[in-house]
């Protein structure tokens, strides 16, 4: 049996909506099957009142054993480093975060806010948000780059926007199972057995990537093609399970013609969505991709490309995904 | 540890936190003789979206905004599409309007067993009802985790969705509504499965636990006499989730209380595609399948967004006086020194210009969309639905009307999804690409699961110059206005009995019948000399 408080601070509760999404083990099983012992969460803890308050006052003594605290959304600094731009309980929720954090076993970090920041920490940042234990790339985040939690582990990221619900489940059941040892993280805190492969990995469209046929349109002209060279899709770029477990069991956001946004990557959303970026493959001389696979230099990924076209047979320029 | 001051019956209840659009809510309430006499909502988190929003490329919005709220991104979505669309005066395919129509649809399929089990019923088997005979039932249907209708209601309330992630890839946080269409192309496959799906949820929730009967014969249901045959009709209806629950709101008193401004808001949703295949601003209300109205001192209003304002009197935001969202603005406060000027919320007061009454509150919801059904002259392609013009007739507004309000979408959204499936022509065109205009203004709305949400975009040479998001929580929990007016859930709050000052669920159900995104801690105040009592957490978040 193991414990755990999932609170939201400066959170949309897309996370919370995603894990509810969960099926083997759905969130039911998860309590019922794995005695997960659910202590309280913002949308399914039963406890009222003084019974609640004295839940997160005695897991923040460490008068009640804490052995996972999982935080959904950024951590709100505003305004002037006071926290009050997010109050919970009375109380700036920086507070409660830092108080609970440092009484828990393990910190998990579901989603890119409560991993990086997130949307709310892009730029203006008016908030002032940040991330448990990143603020995007750079390492410190709420907590500082040194924390540890009680079991000597850092915070577990589980980024995405949302997180998948299988990727919190899997790492709650394996932490509840005695298997928090067999959690390899990468250098940004992921648990690498989902992380280490890309989108791209499964993608329907890894053909048409492979022959450097382009998607040129949205809609219909999606049942053909890539969207890496238009379409602003960085499937190649990031590391996430999306093709490898399907989203609600069915699909990607690739695989239904919707370029990845690199949303478990901390620079996501990429350029600050700046004029011109929105859904548009940035490109030096007006045709060659800024951005190229992983480990791949312009001068490899252009010869490639054109020995790539050269070899494209008839059907990697026709529709696939058809009727 | 709750106690009322000595020789008085006055005692304040601070509710806090409320609100996720816009951050968590605090309500505080005044209660006297055990009824609450007055209230005050207060949303307690900030994070700056429209801020965010400025400056960023026109379509940053389909991005952004899904993620202020998690819980209704789909609706986000839709409507930031369809504000672009207007801005950039896009075509619109037929097909495309049919999916946006499907995946918000699903959307709200989705919601509404999800916040009925997960979010309201929970407090149906609060111990403050131990002493009802049907308390063992409820207890036995609803209760947390175990209840038998609990599990497969929440479980089964990620079906619809799924269906929303074969047309746009993932559900929550899918971009797949662009202006002029949608990103997806559907092939057969996709849509037998769809159309598999809903009929798996329709069989193994909506009719097999909800209605106890098919989906045509609950639509047969025009009144509340209708209703109250339709319960005894057979033991199958008498004994289903919504037969147990019409006969246990009223034995516990949902009926009673709750009941609010008594004016509503609908923008409406979901569009004849034939109708609005150019999206304009002016053109929307016709081409509405889900009629928007407003409903204001017991007439009639069509829905107009030049009437809508926002007022920060309250807010923890700058401002003088209420703008239009178009000319809206964001700039954030210190809240700890501006509570000193009266401002107690980081919700904005949306008010609405109605002829003759002056900018008033309004809730927004699936009661003011039934409301707005029931309004004379629908055209042939709208809904028009009598049954809650009779049920607020017959019973006013109150808990247990609301609820009603939301569960009975749930069929209607069920025939409109599958018949908007078998309308999709696969061969045809998903999309229009758009002419990217550097300068436009937009709206577009929709009706999340719980109520009107819009979006007003200015663009400026090709970026965003202003950018307003009015979400139904914002109509719901915002706080008073320049004339101190209450906001929505504000007034309904007023009058509400409450049994017992250790735990009063009465507030909870008052909170969570507008579905709002709340997850809200009561604070009970010694109402003489404001000294906190009590605390409470009423969680919440749809």
């Amino acid at each position: 049996m193991s414990s755990v408080l999932w609170f939201q601070a400066g959170a949309c509760s897309g996370n919370t909506m995603s894990f509810l999404n969960a099926e083997e083990p759905n969130v039911v099983d998860l309590i019922v099957d794995f005695g997960l012992e659910l202590l309280w969460h913002p949308s399914l803890g039963m406890e009222l009142g003084d019974q609640a308050k004295k839940i997160f006052t005695d897991c923040a003594s460490g008068a009640r054993p804490l052995d996972i605290f999982v935080l959904e959304g950024t951590v709100i600094r505003g305004p002037d480093g006071s926290g009050s731009m997010d109050m919970f309980a009375e109380r700036p929720m920086l507070e409660w975060v830092t108080e609970l954090a440092n009484a828990a076993s393990i910190v998990v970090a579901i989603g890119d806010c409560a991993c990086w920041g997130g949307i709310p920490a892009m730029e203006p940042n008016p908030s002032d948000s940040t991330g448990l234990q990143f603020h995007k790339r750079d390492k410190g985040g709420f907590l500082g780059p040194d924390w540890r939690s009680k079991s000597g582990l850092p915070v577990i990221n589980i980024p995405g926007c949302p997180a998948h619900p299988d990727w919190i489940t899997q790492v709650l059941v394996a932490l509840a199972t005695g298997r928090a040892g067999d959690i390899a993280l990468d250098d940004l805190h992921r648990p690498q057995t989902f992380f280490k492969t890309f989108t791209q990995t499964g993608c329907t469209r890894v053909q048409f990537f492979e022959y450097k046929q382009s998607t040129t349109s949205f809609g219909e002209g999606t049942r053909t093609g890539c969207l890496f060279y238009e379409f602003g899709c960085r499937g190649p770029m990031t590391h996430s399970p999306c093709n490898r477990i399907l989203w609600n069991r069915q699909s990607s956001k690739t695989r239904a013609g919707m370029p990845c946004l690199g949303c478990t990557e901390p620079e996501f959303p990429f350029f600050d969505l700046a004029k011109d970026t929105v859904f548009k493959t940035q490109k030096v001389s007006g045709t060659i991709p800024k951005e190229v696979p992983e480990g791949v230099d312009h001068i490899t990924y252009m010869a490639h490309a054109a020995a790539a076209r050269i070899a494209a047979p008839q059907w990697s320029k026709e529709d696939m995904f058809v009727v | 540890m709750t106690t009322t001051a000595p020789g008085s019956d006055a005692v304040d209840l601070f509710v806090s936190p409320l609100g996720r659009v816009e951050g968590d809510l605090d309500v505080r309430v005044t209660i006297e003789d055990g009824i609450v006499t007055s209230a005050w909502t207060e949303a307690a988190m900030f994070r700056g979206f429209e801020i965010i929003l400025r400056g960023k490329d026109p379509q940053a919005g389909l991005i952004v905004t899904p993620r202020i709220c998690g819980i209704c991104g789909g609706s986000h979505l839709y409507k930031a599409c369809y504000a672009l669309d207007t801005a950039w005066q896009t075509h619109v395919p037929a097909n495309a309007t049919l999916i946006r129509n499907i995946a918000q649809a699903c959307e709200t399929l989705q919601s509404i067993p999800r916040y009925f089990y997960a979010l309201f019923a929970i407090d149906l088997v609060n111990k403050n009802y131990a002493g009802n005979p049907m308390y063992d039932e409820a207890v036995r249907r609803f209760a947390p985790y175990v209840g038998t209708s609990y599990q497969k209601g929440v479980v089964l309330s990620g079906k619809p969705v799924e269906v929303y992630a074969i047309f746009g890839g993932q559900w929550p946080h899918s971009s797949f509504m662009v202006p002029g269409g949608v990103m997806s192309a559907p092939s057969l496959a996709d849509v037998t499965r769809a159309t598999a799906i809903l009929n798996h949820w329709k069989d193994n929730w909506l009719e097999k636990e909800w209605l106890g009967c098919s989906v045509d014969r609950w639509l047969e249901v025009k009144s509340w006499e209708d209703m109250l045959a339709w319960v005894d009709e057979n033991e199958s209806q008498h004994d289903s989730d919504c037969g147990f629950f019409i006969r246990y709101a009223q034995s516990i008193g949902l009926d009673k209380y709750g009941g609010g401004v008594g004016a509503y808001v609908a923008p409406g949703t979901y569009f004849e595609p034939s109708l609005y295949e150019n999206p304009t601003v002016e053109g929307r209300q016709a081409a509405l399948q889900g009629r928007g109205a407003v409903y204001a001192g017991g007439q009639y209003f069509e829905y107009d967004q030049a009437a809508v304002t926002e007022d920060v009197t309250h807010s923890f935001y700058k401002g003088e006086r209420p703008l239009h969202p178009w000319d809206g603005e964001t700039v954030p406060l210190d809240p700890v020194a501006s509570r000193t000027e009266g401002k107690y919320s980081w919700a904005k007061s949306p008010r609405y210009d109605v002829p003759g009454l002056g900018r008033v509150p309004l809730e927004a919801g699936p009661l003011a969309r039934r409301v707005a059904a029931s309004a004379p002259d629908p055209a042939a392609h709208q809904d028009s639905d009598p049954l809650f013009a009779d049920l607020l007739d017959r019973l006013g507004p109150s808990v247990f009307v609301r609820q009603m309000a939301r569960m009975h979408e749930g069929p209607k959204y069920f025939k409109w999804a599958m018949e908007w499936l078998s309308q999709l022509d696969l061969t045809g065109s998903f999309h229009t690409k758009p002419a990217e205009l550097e300068d436009g203004k937009g709206w577009g709305a929709t009706e999340a699961a719980r109520g009107a949400l819009q979006d007003w975009i200015v663009i400026e040479k090709g970026k965003i110059a202003n950018y307003q998001v009015v979400t139904p929580t914002a109509w719901n929990i915002g706080p008073r206005d320049s004339n101190e007016a209450l906001g929505p859930i504000e007034a309904a709050l007023v009058g509400t009995p409450v049994a017992d000052m250790e735990d009063p669920v009465e507030l909870g159900h008052v909170a969570r019948s507008f579905d709002s995104c709340l997850v809200c801690t009561v604070h009970a105040y010694d109402g003489k000399s404001g000294k906190e009592m009590n605390q409470f957490v009423i969680n919440g978040m749809v």
